[in-house]
């Protein structure tokens, strides 16, 4: 019974997102945002681990699974797309939100939720478009310039994943001759195209989750996108890559060479994201840039997870995302709630935002603390496990930054709204503090107890001590930052288009040509020659 | 490799395919004798008809599990003509009845006869047209000899060219002209090369052929002389000087049927002479050279598709593209010693591409006609706020798009989909390659159409004539199959292997 809310779960938002084309139920439509995601949350709390539910009654059989890691980021995924749905339709003050915001959101939701459960790969590359592409609708909504340009960018990466992983995928299939991934993965490692393979499902997956140097369409999204809009994509939809990792990376196996490559780029994606991050002016990027530097994190923790054959590091990686999965929706949130608030009440914001984004830092006693405890084990004690140390440290510079700016740009934007719009990120907040501490026995096998141990107090704060010192660097040597553009890499396309241009017009030159008499009867003579020609050379 | 296929027996039910062909044939006459503002009703009538033929057909097919073979005057071949339905028949068949049925019905508005004339040239041209050129089609795909293949391409060409300037301006009697003397140049090829044939073995029929067919010089030069004429009236790559003016000058129901179904029909013939009449072929280099010209013809339509001002030039580019991917079968599909799966793949990914083009395409240019027409122009700089106008056509060229984009459940996905498992299998992973290439620059091009459809305008827009309900649903319905051809694949590949002897034997009934 419970596992039929594994297919309610996607499929209610999608029976809502057909129905929103009937006009009236669009009055509704705030209602339905903050209705559709509840069976994904029920199905997250009530069904069975390992429970699997196959769908015969279509011509292509559909199959949803449960695991933990897919459970934990269902459930808070679920979580944040409650509250950033009410706090959507509490901004629009009662007027009816548009038919393109609601479909667009509906779909998106369908896919974010799809991906957590999906257990063959026809139905999660399905998910996975729907997590990616509709949300193009999102990020334009607010329609301007910005949000065209981010919107293209988005597109553009979107549709270039896609690809990726169809071919990706295409190549799993043929190893394991069957749909279901987990028959797939097991058949991975024999196969003569393993290299390929991996490659092509990293890029893949690496583009939603912002792998340096894949990151480039993400600050500007962020940025442009309305605030519910850019907290579900941080915070949800950029899971769908994560999950798609921790299910498509055979982490039973070990596979030394891939996984210290996959670790390297995402650790350099950790400093990088800061690095870049701390240079911004806007909370929107530099929150994008902190994700681009968490989902390093995560990318390197499965990479090692990946060299060592830790298969445990499925767990500690779906840990480390459900964390980030509230908290990042609750910063963006915050930015929006921010801009309510008079200079005099701005404490009120402030200071939970603060708690939050040091948490990302690992302040001790938070989520992230217990996050980074929680992946500790897979990154080892040796480099890495430094490496992982210091990020934490610049997580927090840059998140102090972060708070400052935060403090710095009230009422700059998305001003629209009142005092009830703090509800649902107050909730959301509460939620990104207390869940980790229920979730931390579940993810680690471990006691709640150990977190509170000295030794692991300590050893996630000093990060954030060294963090906080520089950060009062930073501020010395404010004026002498470089500036960089949002999406920094980016701002090399500008090279990449004038040689677009040439080809295009080289190909204008070439179709008139093609299109003169003659020359397109002598191609036909020739083509027929040769034709002839292979057909007789091989006899 | 292939069993020789023996020429069949008669089937029961055979008689269906002489009226798959007699019923537009037979519609055209009486259009004629009639006259006027008959043509339409005829026409009309003759559709819902024709596609309970086709459905009986591919019913026959599906339930019988052999294909359908009827001998004209029961004299079998090499005395008398067959006529024949296999799978892939049945299905272009269908395909060709449907979508001649939803144009017909989304046409009613821009070729009515004028109330208190007796007949006007451009409908009166128009509904006769539409009903040639499905008796042409169904000739196409159901004739079992060389030579009336050469006459239904004769008539589908006849049919065709007319349809591109049926406004009469200028430009567009220069593009229908231009089509009119390359097709003719195509056809001169294909009858020197079944003449050669006729010389060489003494019979037309492919059934025979298939069983005396010897890759020696004659026959050699015939089917390249066939081929390279049917390349030239599919316009695959770098044969297609003739189809953007054509299929962009074209009012919008025409341009929707000839770059849906038109051009599929020489595409159908190749398949029928390399798979049919000279099996073996797709072992050579010259199938190489096939999916080749297919691969320039992805890379170089769609970068010339993103190059295009406006939307129905863009969207015949596109179709020189996407006409591409359907040349990847010759490459993919031979080989020695190729399991039968990967032959089945072909098909199906090959057909399901064919198809879902088809719906696409026509839902791509009705839906451009319809913008069109409601705009005043079709230039794409100039679609913004065409989202709020037109919400139900803008979201049907958007579907329409993810299908030409090869985004899953589409039918165009499926397609891409099998293809890239046959390179892979084959370990021709540059097919793979392109596919990935046309599947970005595909998204590119329908982009350019979306993101400014669904911006709000700069100004309001002038008051725009919204079309009637009606015809946006039509539209709106080739959208939908196009892009739920993607989940019945299965069910396709059932109906494929019917008579198709390389693929019948492996799949279960």
């Amino acid at each position: 019974m419970s596992e039929s809310l594994l297919v309610a779960a996607p499929a209610l938002p999608l029976v809502l997102a057909v129905a929103c084309l009937w006009r009236p139920l669009r009055e509704w439509a705030g209602g339905l945002l903050i209705l559709a995601p509840v069976p994904a949350l029920a199905a997250a709390l009530v069904v069975r681990r390992s429970s699997v539910v196959t769908l015969q009654h279509g011509l292509v059989p559909i199959t949803f699974a449960l695991d933990v890691p897919g459970a934990m980021l269902l459930g808070v995924s679920a979580l944040l797309w409650i509250a950033a749905g009410a706090y959507a339709c509490l901004r629009r003050c009662g007027q009816p939100l548009g038919g393109q915001a609601v479909v667009c959101w509906l779909l998106t939701l369908c896919g974010s939720v799809g991906v957590f459960i999906a257990a063959d790969m026809a139905s999660f590359f399905m998910a996975y478009a729907l997590v990616s592409l509709p949300a193009w609708g999102l990020v334009v909504l607010d329609d301007t310039e910005r949000a065209h340009r981010a919107g293209a960018i988005y597109v553009a990466f979107a549709v270039l994943g896609e690809t990726l992983l169809l071919i990706g995928f295409a190549l799993l299939a043929a190893a394991g001759d069957s749909l279901l991934i987990r028959d797939a993965l097991a058949a991975l490692p024999h196969s003569p195209w393993r290299g390929m393979t991996l490659a092509l499902l990293i890029a893949g997956f690496g583009m939603k989750i912002a792998l340096i140097p894949l990151h480039v369409w993400m600050p500007p999204t962020y940025r442009a996108a309305p605030i519910s809009v850019a907290a579900v994509l941080s915070g949800a939809a950029v899971k769908a890559g994560v999950i798609g990792l921790i299910r498509f990376l055979p982490l039973g196996t070990v596979l030394p060479g891939a996984g210290e490559a996959l670790a390297a780029v995402g650790l350099f994606g950790a400093f990088y994201g800061v690095a870049i991050g701390v240079t911004q002016e806007h909370p929107k990027t530099i929150l994008a840039y902190s994700s681009v530097s968490q989902m390093g994190v995560i990318a390197a923790v499965l990479g090692m997870g990946l060299g060592a054959g830790d298969g445990g590091a499925a767990t500690a990686v779906a840990f480390y995302g459900a964390q980030h999965v509230l908290v990042k929706g609750a910063l963006f949130l915050a930015v929006g709630v921010a801009a309510t608030n008079s200079r005099r009440q701005l404490w009120r914001v402030i200071v939970p935002a603060a708690v939050l984004a040091l948490g990302l830092g690992g302040l001790p006693l938070t989520g992230g603390a217990l996050a980074k405890l929680a992946v500790k084990g897979v990154l080892g004690g040796g480099i890495v496990g430094m490496l992982a140390n210091l990020s934490a440290a610049a997580s927090t510079l840059l998140m102090i930054h972060f708070v400052h700016r935060l403090a710095g740009s009230s009422a700059v934007e998305d001003a629209a709204g009142g005092r009830e719009l703090a509800l649902p990120w107050l909730l959301l907040a509460a939620a990104a503090v207390a869940i980790p501490w229920l979730l931390f026995p579940l993810a680690t096998g471990g006691s709640r107890l150990a977190a509170l141990h000295p030794v692991s107090i300590w050893a996630s704060l000093w990060p954030v001590l060294i963090g906080a010192g520089l950060a009062l660097l930073r501020r010395q040597f404010e004026r002498r930052l470089p500036r960089f553009p949002e999406g920094d890499l980016l701002a090399l396309g500008k090279y990449a288009m004038p040689a677009a241009m040439r080809i295009g017009e080289a190909s204008e030159r070439l179709e008139a040509g093609l299109s003169r008499w003659p020359v397109a009867s002598l191609l036909l003579l020739a083509a027929a020659l040769l034709l002839g020609g292979g057909i007789l050379i091989a006899r | 490799m292939m069993a020789p296929a023996l020429p069949d027996m008669p089937t029961a039910g055979g008689f269906l395919l002489v009226l798959a062909i007699m019923l537009p044939i037979a519609g055209v006459l009486l259009q004629f004798m009639l006259g006027g503002r008959q043509a339409e009703r005829i026409a009309l009538l003759v559709m819902p008809a024709g596609l309970a033929v086709a459905v009986a057909v591919t019913a026959a097919l599906m339930l019988s599990g052999r294909p359908l073979v009827y001998h004209l005057g029961n004299l079998a071949p090499p005395l008398g003509l067959a006529l024949r339905a296999d799978g892939f028949s049945a299905l272009m068949l269908m395909t060709t009845a449907l979508i001649v049925s939803a144009i017909g019905l989304f046409a009613r508005a821009d070729f009515a006869t004028p109330t208190g004339t007796v007949e006007a040239r451009a409908p009166f041209v128009f509904w006769t047209l539409l009903l040639a050129l499905w008796g042409a089609l169904a000739v196409v795909f159901l004739g079992q000899d060389l030579f009336t293949l050469y006459v239904g391409l004769e008539l589908l060409t006849f049919g065709a060219v007319p349809l591109v300037s049926l406004d009469g301006r200028a430009e567009t009697l220069t593009a229908a002209l231009r089509y009119l003397l390359f097709a003719l140049f195509g056809s001169a090829l294909f009858l020197a090369g079944t003449v050669l044939f006729y010389g060489e073995y003494g019979t037309l029929d492919i059934a025979l052929l298939a069983t005396r067919t010897h890759p020696d010089t004659t026959s050699a030069i015939a089917v390249a002389m066939m081929t390279a004429g049917l390349l030239a009236k599919t316009a695959l790559f770098p044969f297609h000087l003739w189809l953007p003016p054509a299929h962009a000058g074209a009012p919008a129901p025409a341009s929707a049927l000839l770059s849906s179904l038109v051009v599929k029909g020489p595409f159908f013939l190749v398949v029928r002479l390399w798979f049919g009449a000279m099996p073996g072929l797709t072992d050579l280099p010259a199938a190489q050279l096939l999916g080749a010209l297919g691969a320039g013809a992805v890379l170089f339509g769609s970068v010339l598709a993103l190059c295009q001002p406006r939307l129905k030039p863009l969207i015949a580019y596109s179709t020189v593209a996407q006409l591409g991917y359907l040349f990847l079968m010759f490459p993919l599909a031979g080989g020695v010693g190729l399991p039968a799966s990967v032959r089945m793949a072909v098909w199906t990914g090959g057909a399901v591409q064919a198809v879902s083009h088809a719906f696409a395409k026509a839902a791509m240019f009705a839906g451009a006609g319809l913008i069109g027409q409601a705009l005043g122009h079709d230039r794409i700089s100039g679609l913004r706020g065409v989202g709020r106008a037109l919400p139900v056509t803008t979201f049907a060229v958007a579907f329409a798009g993810l299908s030409l984009m090869g985004l899953p459940p589409s039918g165009g996905f499926m397609a891409k989909w099998l293809l890239v498992r046959a390179s892979i299998a084959t370990a021709q992973w540059w097919w793979a390659a392109l596919v990935f290439a046309g599947g970005l620059l595909a998204g590119g091009y329908i982009f350019r159409i979306i993101a400014p459809a669904l911006s709000a305008p700069e100004k309001p827009l002038p008051a725009i004539r919204t079309p009637a309900r009606r015809r946006e649903v039509v539209v709106l319905a080739l959208a939908l199959i196009s892009v739920l051809l993607g989940v019945v694949p299965f069910g396709l590949t059932t109906l494929l292997a019917v008579g198709n002897p390389t693929i019948a034997h492996i799949v279960p009934r």
